[in-house]
Formats: C-alpha cells, structure tokens, sequence
C-alpha cells in the first residue's frame, strides 16, 4: 500500500469513527429528550423511578 | 421545458394565492381557525378535554338519573337525554342487522378510503409533471384518476345505502345522532355537490387546462377537491368518534355543548391522522394492483415499461405513506387508553388481543411483499449489483423481527399442555409476547424497510460530491446507531424498570426510526445532487414481482375490514360509549371466528367491486373496429 492509500484509508477510518462518536451523542440526547419531555428521567443504574 | 408552462403573472400568482387560501378555508384547517374564534380552543385543559364522561356512578356518591329531561338555570334550552331503546324498538328483518350495517359500512368504507387517497397523491404527481416538464408524470396521474372515478360512484352507491339501513335498522341511534350533530349534517351533504363539482371539472378538464397557467387553474380544482373530500373525512370520523368517546354531552347523553365541543373528542384528531395515512398507503396499494395487472395482461415493450413504472410508483406511494403508519396507530392508541383504562385493555389485553397477532401477520405480509418488490425492481439497473449483498441481511431481520411480532404471549391450551408446559406462558418464547419485544420488531422492521427503499433509490446513481465516502459513513452510523439503540431501549426498559419508562422508551424507539428516516432522506438527496445516472430499464422485471403488487392490496383491505372491527368493538354493549346502551339482539362483541369470516367477506366483495373499477377503466379505452360492411360504404 502506497503513502496516498495509507492516508485514504486512514482518512476513513477516522471519518467512520468520528460519525459513529457524532451519532452516539446525538442519539444519547434524543433519547434524554423524549424521556424527559415525559417526565422521565434517563437512568441507567437499573432502577426504576420513584 | 416548454417556457408556456412556466409562465405565470403577478395577476395570476395573485389568483392562485387566493385559491389555495379558499381551499384552506373549505378544508379542516380553515374550520378549525373558525371555530377556535368563536370556541376559545385551547382554554380548557388537558385534563378536562379526555375525563370521561357517561353514567359512571362513584363510590358513595347518588347514582345519576338517567332520563333526565331538564332546564339549566338561565337557558330556554331543553335537555333531552339519549333515548333507551329496548329490544322491541329494533326492527327484526330476519338476518342480523348488525351484519348488514357490518358489510354496507366497511364497503363504504373501504371505496372512501381510495377516492379519497387517489386525488391526494395524483395531485403531486401532477404537480411534479408539470415542475419537471416531464408529460409521462401527468399521463400517469391521469390514468390514476381514471382508475378511481367509478370508485366514486361505487362510495356513493354504499354511503346511501349505509344512511339507509342505519335509519331503518337503528332508528333510535340515528334519531339520536341527528340531534346531536344538528345541522352539520346538512354540512356533509352539502360537501358532495362540492366535491362533485370539483371532482368532475377536475377529470374531465384535464386535457382542456394541460399547459400555462390554465395548468395552475387545473391544479388548484384538483386542490380543492382534496379540500372538500378531506373535511368530509374529518366530518364523518366525528360521527365515529363520538360514539367511542362522546363529548360536547352530559352523563346522561343530552347535548349541553356547541357543535365544535361535538366533534373535538379525544379521539378525534388521532383517527383523522390515522385514516388519512392508511388512506393514502391504501389507495397506493389498489392503483398498484392496477398497474400489476396491465403489466402481466401485455407483450407490448412500450407499455409494459409504462406499467412497470406505474407500478414502481404506486408501490413507493403505498409503502412511503405506510411507513410513519404503525405511528399514528400508537398515539390513537395511546389516546384510548387516556381516555379510558377500560376500553384500552378490551381493545389489547382482552379478547381482541388475539387480533393484533393477526395484525402482526398482515402487516408483516404488506412488509415483506413491498420489500421484495423493492428487491425485484433493482434488476432493473446494473448499478444494483452494489448493494444486493445486503439483500440476505434484510431479509433475515425482516423474517426474525416478523417472527417475534407474531408471537403470542399467552396460548390457547388445554388443561394437559399447560401443565406439561408449567404456565400459560412459555419460559423463553413467552417474554417475545409483550409489547417491548414488538416495538422493537416492529421498528426494526420499518427501518430495514426503508433502508431496501434507500438502496433501491441509489441503484441507478453514483454520487460525485466530494464528501461521499462522509456522508456515507455518517448514514452507516446512524443506521447501526439507531438499530442498537431501538433495542437497548426495548429490552432495558421494556423488561428491567417499571411501566411507566415502558411506554415511555416506545416513544424514543419510534424517534429513533424517524431519526433514519429523515436523515436518510435528507443524506441521499444532498449526496445525489448531480449525481452521475446509470440506465434504468423500465419494464425489465421479473413477472413474479407484480403478485406482490398484488398481495398488498389484499392484506391493506384485510388489515381495514380487522381493525375496523377493533375499533368498533371497543364500545363493547353501547351505541355512544357510556351515554346509549345498545340493546339490540347483537349487543356483544362477536367471535373473533365470526368477525374473521365477515371480514374475509367485506375483503372478497371489495376485490370482485376493484375488478369491476379496473374493467371499467379498460372498458373506456377500447375502441370496437368498423365492421367490414361499413367500411364499404353501408351498414349492410
């Protein structure tokens, strides 16, 4: 593999795992949103609200 | 694109503004502001606006009297309460009555249904035709239009017939109703000549108003004859409404409030969303059948590309409008169950339960036939080859997740089997029977459904944007994101913390869905701006694919006629949930076996009806040829 192959496929990876940190986030908002929006807190101890 | 088509004046735009504000004026919108004015919508609070009301006697209080015939303090007005028909005040014709209305009703229904979609999306169609040029979008809707005009006369035919029989056999329910709803009435029936009106200058003024601004003229009928068609769908789902959960009435039934107070029950606007989406996936459904039909009955290249075309676009009418479906049935759902506790639990805990597993199968079924119609209709392109490896992976979500869907959560055992079995529930297939593992069956279903619709969509195109290889990544990630995340929020709060974040969590998975969807689309259409073009080859399908075309409006009018059939019966022994009892001899919710054998009879009388419509449509495009005698110049 050449240097431009090496940097493509770097370039890549580091677009596919900044998308995958971006989308996370997003989707950890949403779903804090929508639960709280309904009153509900997003736990995450397994404990069910009070 | 021919410049005469584009061309519109400042004194046209003007005209063409002021119709499209008339029709919002004719349509619910325009009501709506109306009687927001003058009805202070909004004031009263939530709390207010879905207590239940009827003769609910609590606990140590006096029971209501239940024919009250009364004067408030300070009103001229009577109250007159719902009347208490007793068995003898219904007409006994010999078969059951409740059977007639059952079949006239869900034809009626049915046939409104598709008039009502068809002119909704032939509008668009039309609208596209005339923004691209392209006159193949403007033939295909008028032969949309075509398809669906007996259809009118066909819902007119039922709907008189409906009136008929309602007044004939329920004579004290009718009485009753028309009291209540007064002279909206007389509203709806002034609606027809409107959308009569508008209908057929719209039909037939299509080749008569095809270009320039005649063409705008022609669009903003078509816009008003969805207006008028519409307001009367939102009018007669008040009538159904009201008698699920009354409002605008005392507990005794007798009308203490404005027409607006009527109509603006809990249920109202739910069901309005409801039908009006399922219409539109509905009336896609049948015109693709159409479609299928012309495809298979023809040799000719030229027009099997038409129909092939027609039918790709009838399927992504039905299956685009199906998607955001299953979540308007969740908030009417979600509004019942807010309305009362008890009709909720009949209608999903009770004997109708069962129903919504044979909901599953049918929804399941239109799931799996419109994604391999999406998957036959990539041979159309050579830049399919891409993404058919992925075709295995959705089809096995799909067939799993459709598997959990139908899974019941209780069985239908004998005293043995449950004792072998150790409980009514089984130890590992039992958990797949609540709602948790459907929502997330469900979800996953719509999203790999509309991932099969985005990959059907890039078959024939290359991007060439410079972010492509971003913007994909960005797409993978939602999807593997959004996938992980529906199911995390099925499991951990679907079986690990209490109910409330059960229910709660369903609202974030169908976000989640939503979330794919839009960002699907909105990814695609930037990434494809400009994109390079491979060739599509209309018509180059495999004939098995149109059977799917054909199976979806089977399972549509099956799925209709069933849970027409829930939501019916939700009212359990009364006419107006809680103010009318029914007293007739068929005041029970029938078997689910009698209710699967009338609704298998309302779905065949529909189909055969379709056929007649589609053999109608042929009917006025053939031309018998001059007999031989004639041609030489004499009748013989």
């Amino acid at each position: 593999m050449d240097d431009k192959d090496q940097m493509g496929t770097t370039t890549t990876m580091l677009a596919t795992v900044a998308a995958f940190v971006l989308v996370l986030l997003a989707f950890y908002g949403l779903d804090h949103f929508i639960m709280a929006i309904q009153g509900l807190p997003l736990n995450l101890d397994l404990s069910p609200a009070g | 694109m021919n410049n005469d088509t584009v061309q519109i004046t400042g004194r046209n735009r003007i005209v063409l503004w002021i119709s499209l504000v008339v029709a919002l004026l004719f349509g619910s919108g325009g009501m709506n502001i109306a009687y927001a004015a003058d009805a202070g919508v909004g004031s009263d609070s939530v709390e207010a606006r879905i207590a239940p009301i009827g003769r609910v006697q609590i606990e140590g209080q006096e029971p209501i009297p239940e024919n009250v015939v009364s004067k408030t303090e300070g009103e001229e007005k009577e109250l007159i309460a719902a009347p208490r028909p007793s068995r003898g005040d219904y007409p006994d014709i010999g078969v059951s009555s409740r059977a007639v209305v059952w079949v006239l009703a869900q034809m009626h229904l049915f046939f409104a249904a598709l008039v009502l979609a068809v002119p909704l999306f032939v509008l668009v169609i039309e609208l596209m035709g005339f923004k691209t040029g392209d006159e193949r979008y403007d033939d295909m809707a008028h032969e949309f239009m075509k398809i669906s005009l007996t259809g009118f006369s066909i819902t007119a035919i039922f709907g008189g017939s409906l009136a008929l029989a309602l007044f004939v056999l329920y004579p004290d329910l009718m009485g009753y109703m028309m009291r209540v709803f007064g002279a909206q009435w007389l509203v709806y029936a002034g609606l027809f000549f409107l959308e009569s009106f508008f209908l057929y200058t719209y039909y037939y003024g299509w080749k008569a108003m095809r270009y320039g601004n005649l063409k705008w003229v022609h669009l903003t009928l078509g816009l008003l004859l969805n207006a008028s068609g519409m307001t009367i769908m939102v009018l007669s789902n008040s009538w159904a409404t009201f008698m699920m959960a009354p409002s605008g009435v005392n507990e005794v039934g007798a009308v203490i409030g404005n027409i607006w107070e009527v109509m603006k029950g809990p249920l109202w606007n739910p069901i309005n969303l409801h039908r009006f989406i399922a219409n539109i996936a509905f009336g896609g459904a049948v015109v693709g059948a159409y479609a299928a039909f012309k495809f298979l009955s023809t040799s000719d290249p030229a027009k099997r590309a038409h129909y092939d075309w027609m039918g790709y676009t009838s399927n992504f009418i039905a299956i685009l409008a199906f998607l955001p479906l299953p979540f308007a049935g969740y908030w009417l759902m979600a509004e019942i169950y807010a309305y009362s506790q008890q009709m909720g639990i009949t209608a999903m805990g009770g004997i109708l339960a069962w129903l919504f597993i044979v909901q599953a199968v049918l929804i399941g079924t239109i799931l799996l036939a419109g994604n391999f119609y999406l998957w036959s209709g990539m041979s159309r392109t050579e830049g399919s080859v891409r993404y058919q490896p992925l075709i295995k992976y959705i089809a096995f979500v799909l067939v799993i997740c459709f598997l959990t869907w139908v899974t019941p959560h209780t069985l239908m055992l004998s005293a043995s089997e449950i004792a072998e079995l150790g409980g009514s529930h089984h130890h590992i297939l039992g958990p797949l029977g609540i709602m948790p593992a459907k929502n997330i069956a469900v979800n996953l279903m719509l999203v790999v459904t509309f991932l099969s619709f985005q990959l059907y969509r890039r078959s024939d195109k290359i991007a060439t944007v410079s972010w492509a290889k971003a913007g994909n990544a960005l797409l993978v990630a939602i999807y593997v994101v959004a996938m992980v995340n529906i199911i995390f929020l099925g499991v951990y709060y679907g079986y690990f913390t209490n109910t409330v974040y059960k229910v709660g969590s369903s609202v974030a998975q169908v976000g989640s869905t939503l979330v794919v969807i839009i960002a699907g689309i909105v990814i695609d259409s930037l990434m494809f701006r400009n994109a390079k073009t491979l060739p599509s080859h209309w018509g180059r399908i495999p004939d098995r694919s149109q059977y799917a075309l054909f199976a979806l409006p089977i399972a549509f009018t099956w799925l209709m006629g069933l849970m027409g059939y829930v939501r019916s019966s939700v009212k359990t022994h009364w006419h107006v949930y809680t103010v009318m009892k029914d007293n007739s001899p068929d005041n029970f919710i029938p078997t689910i076996g009698y209710a699967g054998n009338m609704i298998t009879i309302v779905t065949v009388l529909f189909l055969l009806f379709v056929l007649f419509m589609f053999w109608i449509a042929n009917l006025s495009a053939t031309k018998q040829s001059k007999p031989v005698g004639a041609l030489e110049g004499g009748a013989g």
